[in-house]
């Protein structure tokens, strides 16, 4: 893949809170690119950072969060077609500039479609608000669009729906809304964070099938984070693994299903139940997440970990490429 | 722990169970809640919750109780337990005696043994636990409050049990907050399982924990349960988690049971086709021929339990709803090895399973 196709490169990443008891390194250097066109599956447990990361990108990050260092080059593809870069973390927050980002370039969805839809509103007037905050166009066109949207994402009879309350919805269809809500600037991506966990494994179905579909239809990169690997098995072109603020692990999705390199990787596939003829015994990963204010030394993963090493306790891995697509931060793989 | 709380004598009338290997059995469970409004509280619609609902758990085995939310499948377990007096049905529980008795008829004078007899795991780990109580308070509680051994006692029981479970018993002065989700759903393990029970309701029990500590409390219930010869019933969306844990399954849809079957036959061969539907969406954990897998999505939006459709709730959704379906209610019947479905055409119809 050449340089022209990358779409956000993220390079050593660290967001620090900074609270009373002391500072919890949520992000702690992270590289990460995406591509055009293609879903990453940012996946791990809770308290991994994963949501925080995807904040950042739109300098959404809450208080006491702050971004230490690094950077987040956007290559903004501009009218005609020349590439405009951008470093998102150099940004204000309450700029213009990322305000032209936010929602336009990149567009979000949330895990609580209950809290994230004002109550007050009829659908159609977030969508339409959402419209005209980016493109100049007569508020009649703009209702028309989002009808055209909520279509779009499958909504049964959209020009009634469009002057519908969203505590009138069923989770799925607020869902949806939101959905239609992000796409109705055309962004060049997409960042869902665990956008099915609150809904129903049917409803969970359907979502993650329409945002693989428009995907493919709008050719948007999408950022998909999530717990669950059985949705990134069904959704992901790339894989990011996550373990206490670090990328683990990368590689496409198959390399990471079949042929994992990292522990932390292969005992999270282990410890999974699976619908299977035979009944296998899980494997869970021994302890625990540790404290944030307590972070192991060395590797993070060590105390943990069932291939441990003595200097895994002291010296703390690096990235390792393996090949131009799966990197590996373990010391197993350093030369 | 030798003691067994189990309740043997009774005053009430006693019932029989159809089978002595039942532990419970559920006979046309139902639990409706009236809607109220106004200021006079008048009734404007009755929640049909749990609608004519049977099924029974053998001993020893685990039974699951699958459906989406808002199919009732907790307010069977809250009707187990006695949180919900049920509107209509029976609730036959063997006693160890053999002979039986109806839960739900039950006098509250004589309650006290099936509330230790009887114990839940709840889903969330945060909010079930009193954070003003230390975890030994938690665990003993219910020792406590029923007296049913001394004090000296239960500090040794506390601790074997706290043992038994993964905890480190030097923590049982804690309180909750000083743990971990997993550790605390631990402390829930260990309340359950305090007064010796025979039946115990797992509510979710690992739906809101972390991949690898799911697995390392599923293995838990798992040894507990072999231990103590635990029977469960399992209430889950989880269908993963099903199929590793559970002997047989209950697939419920909106207050009503659709499917019942041993759990590797209903992922092979469901009959029902909300069962199918339900089971084509599951995730699978293999990104290998992702392509292919085509799911069955469902039309519409589950029923409202307060006004269902006629018929057969699952019609309007249903890829091979007729005439007939709209009109009559079918009932659970058996088709052989073990495998129940509520379903007109279920001879007809050949279903797509998830395990080949």
């Amino acid at each position: 893949m050449t340089s022209k196709d990358i779409l956000l490169d993220v390079k050593d990443l660290r967001i620090h809170f900074f609270t009373d008891e002391g500072v919890v390194k949520a992000v702690d250097g992270i590289d990460m690119k995406i591509y055009r066109g293609r879903t990453l599956c940012l996946v791990g447990e809770s308290g991994c950072g994963k949501s925080v990361a995807c904040r950042a990108f739109l300098n959404i990050l809450r208080s006491p969060g702050k971004i230490v260092s690094g950077e987040m080059i956007y290559y903004k593809l501009t009218e005609d077609n020349q590439i405009d870069i951008i470093d998102i973390a150099k940004l204000p927050p309450k700029g213009d500039k990322i305000r032209q980002i936010r929602g336009k370039e990149i567009a979000m969805i949330f895990q609580e479609p209950m809290t994230s839809l004002s109550m007050m509103n009829t659908v159609g007037d977030q969508i339409v608000e959402a419209i005209l905050l980016h493109d100049e166009m007569s508020k009649e066109n703009a209702r028309k669009r989002a009808v055209e949207m909520l279509a779009r994402v499958g909504l049964p009879k959209p020009d009634r729906l469009v002057d519908e309350y969203p505590f009138r919805l069923s989770g799925g269809m607020r869902q949806r809304v939101m959905i239609a809500m992000a796409l109705s600037c055309k962004p060049s991506m997409l960042i869902a964070d665990e956008p099915t966990t609150a809904l129903d494994v049917t409803t969970q179905a359907q979502i993650v099938d329409l945002i693989r579909d428009l995907q493919k239809q709008l050719d948007m990169s999408v950022l998909y984070i999530t717990h669950d690997l059985g949705v990134v098995a069904e959704v992901a072109d790339d894989v990011a693994v996550m373990y206490l603020g670090k990328i683990v692990e990368f590689s496409d999705v198959r390399t990471i299903f079949h042929a994992p390199k990292h522990p932390y990787t292969q005992a999270l596939l282990r410890s999974l139940p699976k619908i299977a003829l035979e009944r296998e015994e899980l494997d869970p990963i021994k302890g625990m997440v540790p404290s944030p204010f307590r972070r192991p030394s060395g590797c993070l993963f060590n105390p943990r970990c069932s291939k441990m090493m003595a200097k895994c306790a002291s010296v703390e891995p690096k990235v390792t490429v393996l090949n131009e697509n799966h990197t590996v931060q373990c010391l197993l793989y350093e030369e | 722990m030798t003691v067994n709380t189990a309740p043997t004598a009774l005053v009430t009338p006693v019932a029989t169970m159809s089978d002595p290997n039942h532990l419970l059995e559920v006979k046309n469970l139902k639990k409706h809640f009236p809607i109220l409004r106004g200021i006079f509280s008048t009734v404007k619609g009755i929640v049909k919750a749990v609608d004519d609902v049977s099924f029974f758990i053998h001993k020893g085995e685990t039974l699951g109780l699958v459906g989406e939310s808002g199919c009732g499948k907790t307010t069977i377990g809250r009707c187990i337990v006695r949180a919900y007096p049920p509107t209509n049905g029976k609730l036959l529980y063997q006693l160890v005696n053999l002979s039986a008795v109806d839960l739900g008829k039950l006098p509250e004078k004589e309650a006290g043994p099936f509330r230790r007899d009887i114990r839940m795991i709840f889903q969330d780990p945060y909010s079930s636990l009193n954070p003003r109580m230390t975890v030994f308070e938690v665990v003993s509680e219910v020792l406590r409050v029923n007296r049913i051994c001394p004090k000296s006692e239960m500090q040794d029981r506390v601790e074997a049990l706290l043992k038994q479970v993964g905890l480190r018993p030097e923590y049982m002065q804690r309180y909750p907050h000083a743990f971990s989700g997993g550790e605390r759903q631990r402390i829930g393990v260990a309340r359950a399982l305090i007064t010796n029970p025979r039946l115990v309701i797992c509510d979710e029990a690992v739906s809101a924990l972390d991949v690898s500590i799911r697995a390392q409390i599923l293995n838990l219930l798992e040894e507990l349960q072999s231990d103590y010869n635990l029977t469960y019933l399992f209430i889950s969306h989880d269908l993963s988690v099903i199929r590793h844990i559970c002997d047989r399954i209950v697939v419920m849809y909106v207050g009503k049971v659709v499917e019942v079957s041993d759990a590797l036959d209903l992922y092979i061969n469901p009959r029902h086709p909300y069962t199918e539907a339900l089971l084509s969406s599951v995730p699978l954990a293999e990104p290998e021929g992702r392509e292919e897998r085509s799911r069955i999505h469902l039309q519409g939006e589950i029923a409202d339990p307060s006004n269902p459709p006629s018929g057969c709730y699952f019609n309007p959704r249903c890829r091979f709803a007729q005439e007939h379906c709209q009109s009559f209610e079918p009932q659970l019947r058996d088709m052989g090895d073990n495998h129940f479905v509520a379903c007109h055409f279920a001879e007809q119809m050949s279903l797509r399973g998830v395990i080949h």
